[in-house]
């Protein structure tokens, strides 16, 4: 598959492996944190959001678990696994060599 | 996860998704309601937010369902992009596999011709040919006399026809021209054990085996051709032998009985053989064993089942029949097998050799792929890293390997059709079946394959490699590349080259000793100025006395033409593969008949020798009182007397040989010269021990003429022929060859197969030592800056030189250490196969080896001396 294509869905990857680094979340509180971190630049597509979370969780990235709460409904939640915490430091850092690279190369200085 | 446990949870996966799905959208619409929307509205807000929750299940399912088919094609696509990218390497690429599909393309489509390909005929893995076996194996074919075959065919019930064939040049007369065809004498059945049906008129019927009749099957060609092609020749009388030979049918196009052999042109039944000059028609003689035989088994009937009454049969025969050399037993093999004959051991020499070649190829490309793949860590580092699947890369890489065989693959087959076109008409008709040589469905399937398995075998390297290396490194490690030389997989691959590249060419070595070894050997007789010829003699009117004084007449004229020196009788001719064997009894030592020593027999006039130039040792040649009234003699070659009588006098003793003329029987024959060895057979490597007969004792039908040239022997050949026509205007010439062309001929096998394995190895040698010149000079390349900064800081030019030509000389050592074992191991196994050429001398591997160091030599000096002459502050500043 051609890079951008990879560019994009490891973007993606960064941004869920990030939502999840502190605690375990759900689908939709994934999708929530983005959107409200990114200050609604960022808004996942959900169709694509749970077939990537059931594939990072095939890798072994993350678990997903179903978990029944008093008084709620049924919620699988996604946990960051020792190798998605590998993963997802290699991808900040293989990240921020782009972006500088990015922003040396593009002038695309941080705050502009 | 596997791909079935993924199967089988696929299902789970969709419930899952599914209830996440709708969990997200009440999650949503809780959270629009907490704000104040009301409920109604809320849903509906939260369901346009997300869109057809339908489609995107169904989308979600697509993402797993139809993913690979896309990746597949827009891999395609990037390999082919990527290959435009790397021009040099493609076409390298494409090159290699090209000659390494195309090679073993070509000799599989030979193979294919030969052994593979079913017998023309319906039901065809149902024909089955019968040699008679004795204690110790298969007799092999032509050894069935007719009364035995009589017998067989009665007795047996497993078999629904049992022919009996054997060939017989047969005369044509009256139209046009006489000439000599090739004919098959058959039993009535041949047309129903083939299954097939004449074109024209009917097959031959049981009658048709009656003494004094005298029917004929005629080729589609001859018919067409000499015959007119008109449809009302059935009926009709053909002159064949200057008989007159009643034509009931014509064979269907294409058709030719035996299979493999040159095209028959008559066929007639054994009635022919039923009414014969000598005593006693070879019908009735169960020690005249000239047969071969074929049968179709009846439907449901194994071999298997039906070894065991056919084995029967011929015990009780050889118990019946004590007197005859006993068979008690018969060898059954499908007749395909039989059609390939002695050609399937060299093919599958070939076919094992071209492997290899191949094999070197895939080793070749795979090296390449692998300096590729490390050119290209950096670009998959980055996509592993922004999210790629390694299995992703995996199969891009892959794909790419695909994409370049899929290439060299078309390139192959093209090549190896240009190959066939090219060689298989020089082999000419000595392997059977060659000439039908052709890239047909099974040759493109098995190229396919071949390029399927081939882009496996030399991208599972670069694969693995991606697999288990650290591929997240090379990003931090900036321009300093790896100084580790080309890997271990690298130099597995080169070592692997060497060892294989070293068995080609040890390979090739042993076939051209071995062809040198058969041209160059003395044949025991001067072939050059030599002209040898036959004369299509109807028995029916050549009585023995008419026959005998024919002879004298042509020898005389003959011996008399301006440009002749000498002309001589032989029959077999020296060399031409044919050979007649017969048991004799030695008077000193009586055996009973079954125990008799056996050996090559031949029948030549006086004068035989001294025209062919076969050397007199002892004693004295055949003079013209060696005739029926004369003492009965024979003249011994050496081997035989060596063979016969070690460390005896050969002269004087005596022997009876078994063959025989006319009605005084068998007789004691004293052994009055012994001559050197000149050769029957034109391949093996022992001497064939040859007992002579002069032709006045026995005047067998019908030697051939030889006639030694003053000058260039073909120009005798009109006047030649205007002799004959002289004494007889009816009498076709046949098989006119020189000399030369005899011993060419006999030999055409063995120069087809060493010439090939001459090729192979040499591809093989480039092959290997490009592999290794890859790998050296991408090592040196990637040193640069190492070496560089090893010469700043003091280190010699020849030091540096002697660093790659070590590193060269570690590869080389391993790789002729593993080839060396390999040769011996494989010469071992192939020594039977090859038309039992010798093992050949110790001295072949070392000069293999030799090539092989020479070769290598080149391949590292190049890269070396680029590696001496690195100018430090270039390779420097260079990063």
């Amino acid at each position: 598959m051609a890079p951008h294509t990879d560019i994009k869905r490891g973007s993606a990857e960064l941004m869920v492996l990030a939502a999840i680094e502190e605690r375990a979340r759900h689908g939709y509180e994934i999708a929530k944190l983005i959107d409200d971190r990114s200050g609604g630049v960022l808004r996942f597509h959900i169709a694509s959001l749970y077939p990537m979370l059931y594939r990072m969780e095939r890798r072994g990235w993350l678990d997903g678990k179903w978990i029944e709460k008093a008084g709620q409904r049924r919620r699988r939640y996604y946990r960051l696994t020792p190798e998605g915490r590998k993963v997802l430091a290699r991808q900040r850092s293989t990240w921020r060599e782009l972006l500088g690279a990015l922003q040396r190369v593009a002038g695309l200085e941080p705050g502009r | 996860m596997t791909w079935i446990q993924r199967l089988c949870n696929r299902r789970r996966i969709e419930t899952d998704l599914a209830e996440e799905i709708r969990g997200h959208l009440e999650e949503r619409v809780d959270e629009l309601v907490a704000r104040g929307v009301p409920l109604q509205d809320a849903v509906h807000q939260a369901r346009r937010e997300f869109g057809n929750v339908m489609l995107i299940e169904e989308q979600a399912r697509q993402v797993w369902k139809r993913r690979w088919i896309e990746d597949l094609l827009s891999d395609g696509r990037f390999a082919l992009r990527q290959l435009r990218k790397a021009p040099g390497f493609a076409a390298a690429g494409a090159l290699t596999l090209a000659l390494g599909i195309g090679a073993n393309t070509a000799v599989f489509s030979v193979v294919n011709a030969v052994m593979l390909r079913p017998l023309p005929f319906p039901e065809p893995q149902r024909l089955v040919s019968m040699w008679p076996r004795s204690e110790t194996g298969p007799a092999g074919p032509y050894d069935v006399s007719y009364p035995n075959f009589f017998d067989f065919r009665d007795e047996n019930k497993v078999f629904e026809h049992l022919v009996s064939y054997r060939s017989s040049p047969i005369s044509l007369t009256g139209s046009g021209e006489p000439v000599q065809l090739r004919g098959e004498i058959v039993s009535w059945d041949l047309f129903p054990l083939l299954n097939m049906q004449p074109i024209l008129g009917r097959a031959f019927q049981p009658q048709d085996e009656d003494p004094g009749v005298r029917a004929v099957i005629i080729a589609h060609t001859l018919w067409k051709t000499r015959l007119g092609g008109d449809s009302g020749i059935i009926g009709r009388t053909i002159n064949l032998d200057r008989e007159p030979y009643r034509v009931v049918g014509v064979a269907p196009p294409g058709f030719n009985f035996p299979v493999g052999g040159e095209q028959v042109q008559v066929w007639t039944t054994l009635a022919t053989d039923a009414r014969s000059a000598t005593v006693q028609p070879v019908t009735r003689q169960r020690g005249a064993r000239m047969l071969s035989i074929m049968g179709r088994l009846r439907d449901g009937i194994s071999i298997q089942q039906a070894q065991a009454p056919m084995d029967r049969i011929a015990a009780s025969l050889a118990e019946r029949y004590p007197q005859h050399r006993r068979y008690p037993g018969v060898f059954l093999q499908p007749a395909l097998d039989d059609v390939a004959g002695l050609a399937r051991g060299p093919l599958l020499f070939l076919l094992g050799a071209v492997g290899l070649v191949l094999l070197l190829a895939c080793a070749n490309l795979a090296t390449l792929l692998l300096s590729r793949t490390t050119e290209r860590e950096r670009e998959f580092a980055l996509r592993l890293a922004i999210g790629a699947a390694r299995s992703r890369i995996v199969r891009q890489v892959m794909t790419e390997a695909l994409a370049l065989a899929l290439i060299g693959g078309l390139a192959g087959v093209a090549t190896a059709a240009v190959l066939v076109d090219v060689a298989v008409p020089l082999v000419g008709t000595t392997i059977p079946r060659i000439q039908q040589t052709t890239i047909d469905g099974r040759v493109l399937v098995f190229a396919m394959a071949l390029t399927l398995v081939t882009s496996v075998l030399f991208s599972v390297a670069p694969a693995a490699r991606l697999l288990h290396d650290r591929l997240n490194d090379p990003l931090k490690e900036s321009a300093y590349a790896n100084v580790h030389g080309p890997g271990r997989l690298g130099s597995t691959l080169v070592v692997v080259q060497i060892a294989v590249g070293l068995m080609l060419l040890s390979g090739a070595a042993l076939l051209m000793s071995g062809f040198v070894h058969l041209t160059h050997r003395d044949p025991g007789f001067q072939p050059e100025r030599l002209l040898t010829f036959s004369i299509g003699m109807p028995g029916s009117e050549y009585s023995r006395a008419r026959q005998l004084a024919f002879y004298d007449q042509l020898l005389e004229r003959l011996g008399h033409l301006p440009g002749a020196r000498s002309a001589a009788l032989a029959m077999p001719l020296p060399l031409t593969g044919s050979s007649m064997t017969v048991a004799f009894n030695i008077q000193q030592r009586p055996s009973p008949p079954h125990e008799r020593p056996v050996s090559n027999m031949a029948i030549v006039s006086p004068g035989f020798f001294q025209t062919a130039g076969i050397a007199m040792i002892h004693g004295r040649d055949f003079g013209d009182t060696d005739d029926a009234d004369g003492a009965p003699v024979v003249i011994v070659n050496r081997a035989f007397a060596e063979r016969f009588f070690p460390g005896e006098n050969a002269i004087g003793k005596r022997i009876e040989p078994g063959a025989t003329s006319d009605e005084r029987g068998t007789r004691m024959r004293e052994i009055v010269g012994l001559v050197e060895n000149a050769r029957q057979s034109p391949l093996g490597s022992r001497a064939d021990a040859i007992y002579y007969f002069p032709y006045r004792q026995l005047p067998w039908c019908c030697p051939s003429v030889i006639v030694r040239a003053a000058g260039f022997p073909a120009s005798l050949e009109p006047s030649v022929r205007s002799v004959v026509s002289s004494i007889d205007r009816q009498l076709p010439l046949f098989d006119v060859r020189t000399g030369d062309e005899i011993l060419s001929v006999g030999v055409t096998p063995v120069t087809f197969l060493t010439a090939l394995m001459v090729g192979f190895a040499a591809i093989g040698l480039l092959l290997t030592s490009s592999g290794l010149y890859g790998v050296l000079s991408y090592s040196v390349v990637k040193r640069t800056r190492e070496i560089g900064i090893r010469i700043a800081l003091g280190a010699s030019r020849p030091a540096v030189l002697s660093m790659v030509v070590r590193q060269s000389a570690i590869l080389v050592g391993a790789g002729l250490v593993i080839g060396i074992a390999g040769s011996i191991a494989a010469r071992r196994f192939i020594g039977g196969l090859l038309f039992g050429i010798d093992g050949g001398t110790l001295l072949l591997l070392p000069t293999a080896v030799a090539v092989m160091l020479a070769t290598a030599w080149l391949a590292t000096y190049l890269p070396a001396r680029r590696a001496a002459s690195i100018d430090p502050m270039f390779a420097l500043r260079s990063e």
